[in-house]
């Protein structure tokens, strides 16, 4: 790993400690951030987690399998579908359980929303954070109809609840193909505005280019998934290395930065928008007709035994470990945040970089606190 | 091209840009809904507060099992009955209580229910349940279950002991025996 | 009739009052209809419960202010802390002493003949309020925001300066009033005629941009850019200290943007003045011709919130002190030699 230089302060330099948060308005929830800085320039950083902590792996030991799914929800609860995607997938592997067609297209559609729903708030808060209040409006008038498809869908807006072992507890509503597709078709001309109002923006480019660098085998390294790590220029990506659902039949491509910092991730996120755009297109094209649902005993008890399944949830690599002792409820379920191992990269990324940066960081990396903490 | 690349650094094209993007949607309509004036209206499968129909429910405790967070207490007993001659014995409902205040609103209770309509059901379109007080208010026993005293019933919606839930729903509810095939689009 | 005690005293007391109570409500209203304008930019509707139709919300939001504890930190320093939203609002207010906002006499409250100098003097003591007031909060993100808010201003107001020089070279005089009627009598009504046009366009624009930084408007509003420094130098203050804060601001927006009607958008006149075709538009009195300009103004400034993200600190200084100063020195210059080797106006 390459070491940076470190920051020498001069005879007369005054260090002063700041806390960022947890009440900032800036960390993304209630992280807290310490920060070290002489004038404005950040000598070091800690942040410092658990401000959001409700045990929800060990609450996932006294649930039933499809009880931990709602639990789920709330862990990265700007992407309450790909949660549950990797939890029911987990668990299916782990009975040797294959899913109904149907079930995986939609699954795979309510997925790709759902990175759609978490791109744009993480480009709303990105961009109100480096200062720019609009897309904020913008891309939440856009994820609201995504929200509204869900709500249709299965009930929910946010904590969605959507899967179960074995497929889809419901079928999609009648309409509901129409009003996706006119959802989807309409979404790219409005990427495009976003864009408008950011890429090429000389402001836009001067806090987000060169901003916390990252190389592609540092990110590596630090075990950095997601965005993060593809702006770095590593083309790594779970839906295309262990294809799960029904992935290995989309077209696709993805997307990879060059320098790997602030903006590299910015650009690489809104491809991924479209990329998504592109594969529910792909899915509402192709859904098959069908049963939604596996035959799947009434109580789940996969056997003894433990297993790791990961998807590609919007932040990043998504991984559900799960040990059964053989009865319905799990032994142990270990969660592996994507948000947390990313931001653990955060004070290599500051380092010797502005205060102004530090939130600009924070805002690439994308993360939320109610994974993070779980 | 270096010339141009240089009149382009100048002159903030792109500002203007984005000044554009800004105005566009500065004359676009609005898409604010009042709330208290206008309401949106949930769609059918929303999960808001609960619905219970004593009658239909026998009393299998499936719901309490499949609730995430043990929030819905049942108590019952069993009555000896005289059906066709035959003694038999059967569950009688005492106390039906959801601490509406802890439900995350999962619905897995209402996929559990093995009666053919349901009798717990969370697709009452009904979401304004705030109240000044958490403890009481939103402690919900059978009786208050089936009239909801104070809670405000979305417009249209009947309380659940005088109507039914809305007509099935969830579409052709998947089961965990062999699945039939579902319609394309559901019911 | 006019006896000296009306003319030095009455008269002067009357204007005083009539343009505080109406920069005021125009500071306040300025408040709300930002609101509204950066809502409608954001595709929402902004306030417009506060009857009628929300016209009195910036009424409501100032009785709210009033009724809100006033809280002073227990380290701060509490004069100095008490004195910063003073010293900050109480410059703001006193520049519309030399804005004439129409030709009569009536329309000004005073004509200095060295209206400029006046404005750039008192205008650069608001600073001190928010420095202070930074300061004395003991607050580590209200002092960053601070200095950063004392950085900004010296460097931008050089800029300015040499922008609002170019001008005065132009119009030949520093009263407001002389600048105003030398733009009708050199046939214009943007600017400056000929080819002092071009010279006139860029000091304008220098103007106008520093003019933003001036008064911590975004893009440069990193004084108390909210997502890193919470609220700048005003984290700590409530009630109405913070009220004064808020009126500064939106004074100083209107300051700046009366200043640039009056030097470069003709002050009162109407749409070139001298073209008779145009006469029509005489109709309209002068003072309605001053307040539209400046309406304009601000609302490029509200535009320019919604759409732009922030600059970060060192960003700002190097665009002051490597782009804004060098062409504005240029522009001053070029502008003196033509006015030596052409012959300027008189």
């Amino acid at each position: 790993m390459t070491e940076r230089a470190p920051v020498h302060l001069s005879a007369d330099s005054e260090e002063m400690e700041i806390s960022f948060g947890p009440q900032h308005p800036a960390t993304h929830g209630v992280l807290r951030v310490m920060v070290k800085i002489d004038g404005e320039r950040i000598v070091e950083t800690k942040p410092v987690i658990g401000y959001l902590h409700r045990g929800t792996e060990k609450i996932f030991e006294r649930e039933t399998y499809n009880g931990c799914i709602p639990h789920t929800d709330r862990m990265d609860y700007t992407a309450a579908a790909t949660n549950n995607q990797g939890l029911v997938g987990a668990v299916e592997k782990m009975m040797g359980i294959t899913i109904p067609p149907r079930a995986a297209y939609i699954r795979m559609m309510l997925a790709e929303l759902q990175r759609i729903a978490s791109h744009t708030i993480w480009l709303g808060t990105h961009a109100l954070d480096i200062g720019a209040q609009s897309p904020f409006f913008y891309t939440f008038e856009e994820r609201e109809k995504i929200l509204d498809l869900y709500e249709e869908y299965c009930g929910a807006r946010l904590t969605l609840n959507a899967m179960r072992v074995g497929g889809q507890p419901f079928d999609l509503p009648s309409g509901w193909t129409d009003r996706c597709r006119a959802f989807i078709d309409q979404l790219p001309a409005k990427i495009a505005d976003w864009e408008r109002l950011l890429t090429k923006n000389r402001i836009w480019k001067l806090r987000t280019v060169g901003i916390g660098v990252m190389s592609g085998a540092d990110a590596i390294e630090w075990g950095l998934t997601g965005p993060p790590l593809r702006g770095s220029g590593v083309k790594w990506d779970v839906r295309k290395v262990f294809p799960y659902d029904h992935y290995e039949e989309m077209e696709f491509d993805i997307p990879i930065g060059t320098n790997g910092d602030t903006y590299d991730r910015y650009l690489v996120r809104m491809e991924e928008m479209r990329q998504s755009v592109r594969i529910v297109r792909q899915c509402l094209d192709r859904l098959p007709d069908g049963p939604v649902m596996a035959k799947v005993p009434k109580v789940i008890k996969p056997p003894k035994g433990e297993v790791y399944f990961s998807v590609e949830g919007p932040k990043g690599e998504l991984g559900y470990y799960v040990v059964s002792d053989g009865t319905d409820k799990p032994y142990r379920l270990h969660v592996r945040p994507a948000c947390f191992i990313n931001l653990q990269a955060l004070p290599e990324l500051v380092r010797g970089h502005l205060v102004a940066d530090l939130i600009a960081v924070i805002g690439t990396l994308d993360i939320v606190l109610g994974e993070i903490d779980r | 091209m270096s010339l141009w690349a240089l009149v382009c650094s100048l002159i903030p094209f792109e500002l203007g840009q984005g000044l554009g993007v800004t105005g566009k949607y500065f004359l676009r309509k609005k898409t604010t809904v009042q709330y208290p004036e206008k309401k949106m209206e949930p769609t059918d499968r929303f999960r808001g507060m609960f619905g219970f129909s004593e009658e239909r429910c026998i009393v299998c405790h499936a719901c309490a099992k499949a609730c995430p967070i043990d929030i819905i207490h049942i108590q019952d007993h069993f009555v000896e009955l005289e059906v066709d001659g035959k003694k038999k014995k059967k569950k009688v409902l005492d106390r039906y209580d959801i601490d509406v205040k802890r439900c995350m609103f999962c619905g897995l209770c209402e996929e559990a229910c093995p009666t053919a309509p349901v009798s717990i059901w969370l697709t009452t379109k009904t979401y304004e349940t705030a109240t000044y007080e958490r403890n009481e208010q939103l402690y919900f026993t059978k009786e208050r279950l089936q009239n909801w005293q104070g809670v405000s019933a979305y417009p249209g919606v009947l309380a659940p002991n005088a109507g039914m839930l809305p007509e099935d729903p969830m579409g052709t509810k998947p089961k965990a025996a062999p699945a039939e095939p579902a319609g394309k689009e559901g019911a | 009739m006019t006896t000296p005690w009306m003319t030095y005293l009455l008269i002067p007391l009357i204007k005083i009052v009539v343009i505080l109570v109406v920069l005021i409500l125009l500071a306040a209203y300025l408040s709300w209809f930002e609101r509204r304008i950066l809502a409608f930019m954001q595709i929402r509707i902004g306030p417009n419960r506060v009857w009628p139709k929300g016209w009195l919300q910036a009424i409501a939001d100032a009785l709210k202010l009033f009724s809100k504890e006033d809280v002073i930190p227990a380290r701060a320093e509490k004069l100095v802390f008490l004195l910063g939203p003073v010293l900050a609002t109480a410059p703001a207010l006193i520049v519309f002493s030399v804005i004439p906002f129409g030709p009569s006499d009536l329309l000004r409250l005073t004509d200095v003949n060295i209206g400029i100098l006046f404005i750039l003097g008192v205008a650069s003591v608001g600073i001190y309020g928010i420095i202070l007031g930074g300061w004395a909060s003991n607050n580590k993100f209200s002092l960053m925001g601070g200095l950063r808010s004392a950085a900004q201003l010296i460097s931008y107001e050089v800029p300015m300066g040499f922008a609002v020089v170019t001008v005065v070279l132009m119009a030949n005089s520093l009263s407001l009033v002389k600048i105003v009627e030398a733009q009708k009598a050199q046939h214009v009504w943007f600017a400056f005629p000929g080819w002092l046009a071009i010279p006139g366009l860029i000091a304008f624009f220098i103007y106008f941009i520093c003019g933003v930084a001036e008064t911590n408007r975004n893009p440069f509003d990193l004084p108390e850019a909210e997502s890193e420094l919470v609220a700048g130098f005003h984290t700590e203050y409530s009630g109405m200290k913070f009220a004064f804060y808020f009126l500064a601001e939106y004074a100083n927006m209107v300051v700046i943007a009366s200043i640039a009607t009056v030097l470069f958008l003709g002050g009162w006149l109407r749409p070139f003045p001298n073209v008779a075709a145009l006469a029509f538009l005489d109709v309209i009195p002068p003072i309605v011709w001053f307040f539209a300009k400046v309406a304009v103004f601000l609302f490029v400034y509200i535009w320019f919130r919604g759409t732009f993200p922030r600059y970060r600190f060192d960003q700002l200084m190097a665009l002051g002190w490597k782009v804004f100063i060098p062409v504005s020195l240029i522009n001053l210059m070029a502008v003196g030699l033509g006015i030596l080797l052409l012959g300027g106006p008189r």
